[in-house]
């Protein structure tokens, strides 16, 4: 049988990297999670906002944020795909808006339930 | 101690603020630039801050330009956060005035460490502040009295006068002189000689008001400078110091000794425009006569001519 050289796909969170961010500490990461479901809705709708409008530098600063949530979050998929948003150079190159937002929005597609699964982990 | 956090992304504030609190920071968290360069910008702000590059109305380095603008007095160590790594960034982050930056996301311990660091330069510069207070403590007040040294009340008098004779108001002098203290010294020695001395600044502290001036003139000798005395209460007020020493024997190691002072009074409303140091010897000469009347006396020193009638020379302010 034929092995595969491809490395494992990073997961979506990486759980140990989370928990030492938020130091064991079960309670914080709820209220994280909490501050998240309020924020991350609001900043994924700015930033379809701003592709549609192709109005880049709000999609360049809305990329800068969700960077930094979900970097926090440690979830370094979705905070790789928020720095393509981030480094786009050219307005009128619509195509690669949304397909940057395509992107980001697959990456983050199981975020939610990921880092849910992540509390129980942590020391209650 | 006391650290402010600014970050506009609640999530990573929040963070920042859990992590800061369980390592014994009081965290003040805000989410703007601006309301993050008021609270550094008070006279009792924090003097830790950690600051978000990108911020809506004033960014990080934004921050960190006006902090140093407005807070000279008191040193503000500023780290930056940011997702900027180009060496052109970290370079513009440290010219605005930070001291230090952190690539977001932080990591717990080295931010814990670089605040450390952050702590450290606080704590070496409140040792200097103090030492250099300390000296100017020194190179201004007398090491026994803890009142002014001369040099001080010298310069209190001088500008107090300058102030007098501009807004057309009067400042009483008052020299005042331990009698016999000669005497303390040589039969009961310099330990009591000193805590006489002492006392008797404690009771010219205490009998006069919080904005007078109190100093050590000489050995034996002491100046005391009335604000705004009216005249009639010039004499009154110089008794009260007179009796405040010799009312109550001062207790030494060698028991209680009794100790009066004699007191020159002068007021800069009878002597017009003249130089302080001939107000000085004025009152000097008020004193001697309060020495030659038996001591233990007050004498107003008199002027020679009347105010006013000064030769053109000396029509000019007080040195």
């Amino acid at each position: 049988m034929m092995q595969s050289n491809n490395p494992p796909p990073e997961p979506i969170v990486n759980v140990a990297e989370l928990l030492a961010r938020v130091d064991n500490d079960a309670e914080l990461l709820r209220e994280l999670i909490a501050i998240f479901k309020v924020e991350f809705p609001r900043q994924l709708c700015a930033l379809r906002e701003a592709v549609g409008q192709g109005n880049l530098k709000n999609v360049q600063k809305t990329g800068h944020t969700l960077r930094g949530m979900l970097a926090n979050l440690g979830t370094a998929r979705g905070a790789a795909a928020a720095v393509r948003l981030e480094r786009l150079e050219d307005s009128s190159d619509g195509a690669a808006l949304k397909s940057a937002l395509a992107f980001f929005e697959s990456e983050v597609t199981d975020l939610l339930p990921e880092l849910e699964a992540c509390v129980a982990k942590a020391r209650s | 101690m006391r650290i402010l956090i600014a970050d506009d992304d609640a999530l990573s504030l929040r963070l920042l603020e859990r992590t800061l609190e369980r390592d014994g920071y009081e965290v003040t968290a805000v989410q703007n630039g601006r309301l993050a360069a008021e609270h550094l910008c008070r006279h009792d702000g924090p003097r830790l801050a950690l600051l978000d590059w990108v911020m809506p109305e004033l960014d990080g380095p934004a921050v960190c330009r006006e902090v140093r603008r407005k807070r000279e007095q008191v040193y503000v160590h500023m780290v930056l956060l940011t997702s900027k790594e180009s060496k052109q960034d970290v370079i513009e982050g440290l010219e605005s005035g930070a001291d230090d930056y952190l690539i977001k996301p932080f990591d717990p311990a080295e931010l814990k460490a670089r605040l450390r660091t952050g702590l450290r330069i606080l704590q070496l510069e409140d040792r200097l502040v103090e030492a250099r207070e300390d000296m100017r403590f020194k190179a201004t007040h007398d090491p026994l009295t803890g009142l002014f040294n001369r040099g001080l009340i010298m310069d209190l008098l001088s500008r107090e006068l300058s102030r007098t004779y501009r807004e057309n108001g009067c400042t009483t002098i008052l020299l005042g002189d331990v009698d016999h203290f000669k005497n303390v010294n040589d039969t009961l020695g310099h330990i009591a000689g000193d805590e006489v001395l002492r006392e008797v600044a404690r009771r010219m502290v205490a009998s006069v008001r919080s904005y007078d001036y109190v100093g050590r003139y000489g050995g034996e000798e002491f100046l005391v400078v009335l604000n705004n005395c009216d005249a009639s209460e010039q004499l009154l007020r110089a008794e009260q110091i007179r009796r405040a020493i010799a009312n109550v024997p001062v207790q030494t190691i060698q028991g209680p000794i009794p100790v009066t002072m004699s007191v020159g009074v002068l007021s800069s409303r009878d002597w017009g425009l003249r130089p302080v140091e001939e107000l000085l010897q004025e009152a000097d000469v008020a004193l001697y006569k309060a020495k030659a009347a038996g001591r233990n006396c007050v004498k107003l020193a008199s002027p020679h001519v009347p105010p006013n009638v000064l030769p053109q020379s000396l029509e000019e302010q007080p040195k």
